[in-house]
């Protein structure tokens, strides 16, 4: 607004609407793309053969699979709200809670082992990291080598057997490090003093905490949610690469369903339908967390 | 010789942590360096670097290319399409234009799978499945969180020094690129860095995109190596991971002071 008097700007106006035009052609391909899925849910289009030309409109057909099929959306649903509780909720966002607020009365070499520790797996590339933990969890792997084994017990296929916890803690190992930044920056924010007066006025660690400290970093704490909830959600790679959805459909969230409906049985439609339950459910996970950012008790 | 307020039970749980966080690798890097490596948790039998030669000649060789005309090309057309528009938006006047960019970024939260449906079936019409392609669609799913942060970064320019600029008898191009870029230097470096990697680490779009074994790039090579039953060369792929890891993980560490700032940037302007 106070910009708006700037004579550069004012006399270049052609300009820069020229400038802005390649972004405005491209987000208007993903406003296209949208509504193309979201037309695409009503039709019986096909990846492959007949259906791939010859669609027709379905009504809501797609939409009614979604919630009668057996094995399918629902259940899938389910295990995605699983893996986001436990991944992204209780393990990224509280451990990544706990461990800021424990170094953050440091800046010694512990921090920094800690910090880069947990950082390489964030920046670790997906694949490299479903890799690394498929030979971590396998038989002769880590896990069994150290823990199992020299315990004289039998090797566990944990991939094949504990598949949901495999990959719910592979990626809190991956992911924690955004919430941890996020909450550094979140407690800097913090005045000393304002906690130093809570501590004089008799306030212990835990109420200093709980009635001071994240009462201010609530703002922090709904971003955080809502990035990583979103994120977590609709996250494919690793899943993908480590299991494929499997053992059966016991990791098989709604991204990973996602894809194996459209692209490996080839039902576009049914797949667009799908894609838009996703986004209606980040919709309203979004609007709760951004009700959380806004209003103040 | 620093403020340390952790006790020492608290110290070692966190060092214990840090710890179990990197074992991991302990299996990767014991494999890579092993020229005889079997893919099990051993110290190297056979010490070389057979194995990172491999990882880098040949096909591997061509999807390391592979990945960094991709990554290297959605940065740039990303960010430049991205300052060319965040400029204007930070500057003109327009009603609800963070409204609109934050719906932009929302609805860029949806499944990227969601919206491959109709990308797949746009880029075979246009004869786009190809790293082009790739490109492009990174950068379209790319375009409205580059655009939040790029303006967020021309905001925190001083106006002042433009009008001075203009006083001085400036063009808009000069005060664009002797003032406002040199300014958002660590901002502009942060969203490259944030595509390349993003664009370095993709693997869902080149899977379906790439439809020859020459495109592949790293991940998808990778992907497609692990998944195949029966002899499986540990040692190449353990190099090879490592060797896909290292760009990522090195710009990351070498930016490590500017990343810092634009994350700040980024968590909680709302």
């Amino acid at each position: 607004m106070r910009h708006q008097a700037n004579p550069w700007i004012t006399s270049n106006l052609w300009l820069l609407s020229a400038a802005m035009l390649p972004a405005i052609i491209l987000i208007g391909a993903l406003l296209y793309f949208t509504g193309w899925a979201f037309t695409f849910s009503f039709t019986d289009l096909g990846l492959t053969g007949r259906k791939a030309v010859e669609w027709s409109w379905v009504g809501f057909d797609n939409y009614e699979r979604l919630f009668t099929r057996r094995g399918g959306f629902v259940d899938s649903f389910w295990t995605t709200v699983t893996f986001v509780f436990f991944s992204a909720i209780v393990g990224q966002s509280l451990l990544g809670f706990l461990l800021a607020s424990a170094l953050r009365q440091t800046y010694g070499t512990l921090r920094t082992v800690v910090e880069v520790a947990i950082m390489l797996g964030w920046l670790l590339p997906d694949i490299v990291a479903a890799f690394l933990w498929s030979a971590t969890t396998s038989q002769t792997g880590l896990i069994n080598s150290l823990l199992i084994v020299p315990f004289g017990l039998k090797p566990v296929n944990f991939i094949n057997d504990f598949a949901l916890p495999v990959v719910t803690i592979a990626n809190i190992w991956k992911g924690t490090a955004w919430s941890y930044l996020l909450f550094v920056a979140a407690l800097d924010s913090v005045p000393r003093e304002v906690i130093e007066a809570a501590k004089i006025d008799g306030a212990t660690r835990f109420q200093r905490m709980w009635m001071v400290v994240l009462p201010m970093i609530r703002p922090h704490i709904a971003t955080n949610m809502l990035f990583i909830t979103i994120w977590t959600f609709t996250y494919f790679p690793l899943i993908f690469a480590m299991t494929g959805g499997g053992p059966g459909k016991a990791t098989e969230t709604l991204a990973v369903f996602l894809y194996n409906q459209a692209f490996g049985r080839g039902n576009l439609g049914f797949g667009a339908a799908i894609s838009v339950a996703m986004l209606i459910i980040v919709g309203l996970l979004s609007t709760v967390y951004l009700r959380m950012l806004k209003e103040p008790k | 010789m620093e403020r340390t307020g952790l006790s020492r039970p608290m110290a070692i749980a966190l060092g214990l942590m840090a710890l179990v966080w990197v074992s991991p690798f302990a299996w990767l890097f014991g494999n890579a360096f092993d020229n005889a490596s079997v893919g099990r948790l051993n110290w190297p039998a056979e010490f070389g670097i057979d194995n990172f030669l491999h990882a880098v000649s040949g096909d591997a060789g061509r999807m390391f290319i592979n990945s960094l005309v991709i990554a290297a090309g959605t940065a740039t057309i990303s960010t430049f399409v991205g300052i060319c528009a965040a400029y204007p938006l930070s500057r003109l006047r327009m009603p609800g234009k963070n409204a609109l960019l934050w719906t932009l970024v929302l609805l860029r939260m949806l499944p990227a799978a969601g919206v491959l449906v109709p990308i797949y079936f746009t880029a075979q019409r246009a004869g786009l499945l190809n790293q082009l392609g790739v490109m492009l669609t990174l950068t379209v799913l790319n375009l409205p969180f580059t655009l939040l942060l790029l303006k967020n970064f021309f905001d925190t320019v001083p106006i002042e020094l433009e009008e001075a600029a203009y006083v001085d008898g400036a063009s808009l191009w000069q005060i664009v690129m002797n003032i406002v870029l040199p300014m958002s230097k660590a901002g502009i470096a942060v969203v490259w860095f944030f595509s390349f990697t993003g664009a370095w680490n993709e693997f869902l779009l080149p899977l379906i995109f790439s439809r020859v074994e020459a495109g592949f790039p790293m991940s998808v090579g990778l992907y497609a190596a692990f998944g195949r039953q029966g002899s499986i060369d540990y040692g190449f792929l353990t190099a090879f991971s490592i060797v896909y890891a290292a760009p990522a993980v090195g710009v990351y560490f070498l930016l490590r002071r500017n990343m810092n700032t634009g994350f700040a940037g980024v968590g909680v302007k709302g």
